[in-house]
């Protein structure tokens, strides 16, 4: 197959034909009598990009995936594989790779044989398919065990060997699902690091599917966040996080303070925890959001006078989390704030529950967001 | 072992050593009484047993039971592993109700639940019934051979869906997403994984065969007697004696030499196969 020589037919978006590129179109999915798993998505994912769907559990976040894998046919809409129709492609035909939550390592191979598999089905001569396996082991790491029964190895040795598996064949795109769930904190650590220098390095397109925010923080260059089979937000990390659309990605991703509005004109809204002036143009939102880190704590008798935005109240929760403390405090008029204080040198002091305090939520920092 | 207390572990032991005791005296009765002195061999001696393997009725019964044994036992495991495979494959993920779930297991199993005079007498019915009207199938060997297949199956089928749905089932989707289509996962992966269960199944359908005798005695022929049926026709005709008691040791001690084997196969098996479950 040529490069770059795939006519498209005219879609009604744009769709990049560069290898590893991948275009969604209302694609649909519903499983006999129960409300679609996933629900009218439409999504480009440049070649070569880390790419995270963000969830919580039934999202539809794994569907999606197994559909662009070959294992589920969408009911609905277009996939698009490098420019390539999907449709009538079964699984075993897609230069695509999956890891898999469970691994799915096959019981009766070694780590060699395992990692062979996919080049061995497709008919790799034996010289060659040792060549590239040996490459694959070497660049992660577990030549050691190539001999070993998958039953003999450690969850990460393992994670390991799954994503050697789909690696060596060199796939457009490489799909993980939850490939890190099963591992403790600090080995999931190193490993999303290894990642993430993995799909630099050999240049694939990474979708990866998980539920757990940090993950998603620390690895994507852009993440799409998903509820009820339907995209809420895509965009790049930062800007998810820090210009989240509705309540929804506001919750999920990061903690935030978040109230109801009712706008009174020249910048100012009525919350339940008093007036704010909110820097953004209101227009017709009605709920307005603070992340608790950017939130300003002071000393009661230190709080600035006759500024607008700033709030007495009283620390009714210290949360100590090493690099920083998270409070709960309680507001004259009767509301709760979350906010978050790095324990630096900088900071100029910590507070204890029972405390007089002021916050200030400065109104630029109040983001606008949809219900 | 969780803690189950002492007094309960003694009534446990209290009731099983009776049971084992009732289980297994018959057949030492048996192996000993094969030893047992008779005409012209005073004292306990192993006489019967060197008649037994001069007696040419005795031998072609034997060489009947061991082709039969082993003919049924190839194609009853062909088609129980199919059986197993498109049981565990091809079910609805949500149970499929009654007609996608639970019917085709029940016509599966139903012949192993089956009373065997029952599962004899109509498979006779049946094979009189079609050798009437067309000539064929008429009784030997052959019938014997597809009444042996239709209880064997089953339980192949059923050793073999054990260890598919014990798998995890993203393993043939990985196969498939590394390039196997259907027939290449079938044979780089289903038969390789169920291997262990595939010998197993097939020594069970052996021993299943070997010992047989209802369906055997309603479907075989006049030149088809096996094992079992000369052994009842010689108890039929002349009571027990030691040739039959030695006879039945030999059975006995084939068949727990069988299963002994079928318990290290699928244990070594097991054991190199096994995946730990990741939390």
């Amino acid at each position: 197959m040529m490069p770059g020589a795939v006519m498209l037919p005219a879609g009604p978006q744009e769709v990049t034909a560069a290898r590893g590129a991948i275009s969604l179109s209302g694609v649909t999915r519903i499983f006999a009598g129960s409300i679609p798993a996933v629900d009218h998505i439409s999504l480009d994912i440049q070649a070569g990009e880390f790419f995270t769907l963000l969830g919580p559990s039934g999202c539809g976040k794994t569907t999606l995936l197994r559909m662009i894998a070959g294992f589920e046919t969408p009911d609905e809409g277009r996939i698009l594989i490098s420019g390539k129709e999907m449709q009538d492609v079964p699984a075993h035909q897609r230069a695509v790779n999956t890891v898999f939550q469970s691994y799915a390592l096959f019981p009766h191979l070694n780590v060699e044989q395992n990692i062979g598999f996919g080049l061995r089905m497709r008919g790799v001569r034996k010289p060659e398919r040792k060549k590239r396996v040996d490459a694959m082991m070497e660049l992660l790491q577990i030549g050691p065990f190539a001999a070993r029964n998958a039953g003999q190895l450690s969850g990460g040795q393992r994670q390991r060997v799954a994503l050697a598996r789909a690696l060596v064949n060199e796939p457009e795109v490489v799909l993980l699902d939850e490939p890190l769930s099963a591992l403790d904190a600090k080995l999931r650590a190193e490993l999303q690091i290894e990642l993430l220098r993995m799909q630099k390095r050999l240049g694939m397109t990474f979708i990866f599917v998980t539920h757990d925010q940090h993950e998603a923080l620390v690895m994507s260059d852009r993440i799409g966040v998903m509820s009820r089979g339907r995209l809420q937000q895509v965009g790049p990390v930062l800007d998810v996080y820090e210009k989240p659309r509705n309540v929804f990605v506001a919750e999920f991703l990061g903690l935030s303070n978040i109230w109801a509005i009712e706008p009174l004109g020249g910048g100012m809204a009525a919350a339940p925890i008093g007036m704010l002036r909110i820097a953004a143009e209101i227009g017709a939102a009605r709920m307005a959001m603070i992340r608790p880190e950017k939130i300003w704590i002071y000393n009661d008798t230190h709080a600035p006078q006759g500024r607008e935005n700033v709030f007495p109240g009283t620390v009714r929760e210290a949360i100590y989390m090493g690099a920083s403390t998270q409070y709960r405090i309680e507001l004259g008029g009767g509301g709760f704030v979350l906010a978050l204080d790095t324990n630096n040198q900088a900071a100029e002091r910590s507070w204890r529950p029972g405390e007089a305090v002021a916050v200030e939520l400065k109104a630029e920092n109040i983001m606008l967001v949809e219900a | 072992m969780n803690a189950v207390p002492r007094r309960i572990q003694r009534v446990l032991a209290g009731i099983s050593l009776p049971v084992y005791l009732l289980l297994y005296a018959p057949l030492s009765v048996i192996a000993i009484f094969s030893f047992a002195p008779s005409l012209g061999h005073p004292g306990p001696n192993v006489a019967a047993y060197g008649l037994l393997l001069n007696d040419p009725q005795v031998l072609a019964a034997l060489r009947r039971s061991l082709t039969l044994a082993i003919g049924s036992a190839i194609l009853g495991t062909m088609l129980g592993t199919l059986m197993g495979f498109g049981l565990s494959r091809f079910r609805p993920a949500k149970g499929g109700g009654f007609w996608l779930g639970t019917l085709p297991s029940l016509i599966i199993y139903l012949p192993i639940i089956m009373p065997s005079l029952v599962f004899g007498i109509s498979e006779l019915i049946f094979f009189n019934f079609v050798h009437e009207y067309t000539g064929l199938l008429s009784a030997g060997l052959l019938t014997m051979g597809i009444a042996h297949v239709t209880f064997q199956a089953p339980y192949v089928a059923l050793v073999v869906y054990a260890r598919l749905a014990g798998l995890d089932p993203n393993l043939f989707e990985a196969s498939q997403d590394l390039y196997a289509n259907a027939v290449k996962s079938f044979v780089f992966l289903t038969i390789p994984v169920v291997r262990p269960a595939l010998i197993g199944g097939f020594l069970l359908a052996i021993t299943l065969s070997i010992d047989d005798f209802t369906i055997s005695f309603f479907t075989a022929g006049p030149g088809s007697v096996t094992l079992p049926i000369y052994i009842y026709s010689a108890i039929a005709r002349k009571g027990s004696s030691p040739e039959i008691n030695a006879l039945g040791s030999l059975m006995i001690a084939t068949v727990i030499g069988v299963a002994l084997l079928y318990y290290f196969v699928t244990r070594h098996r097991e054991r190199s196969n096994r995946i730990p479950a990741v939390a």
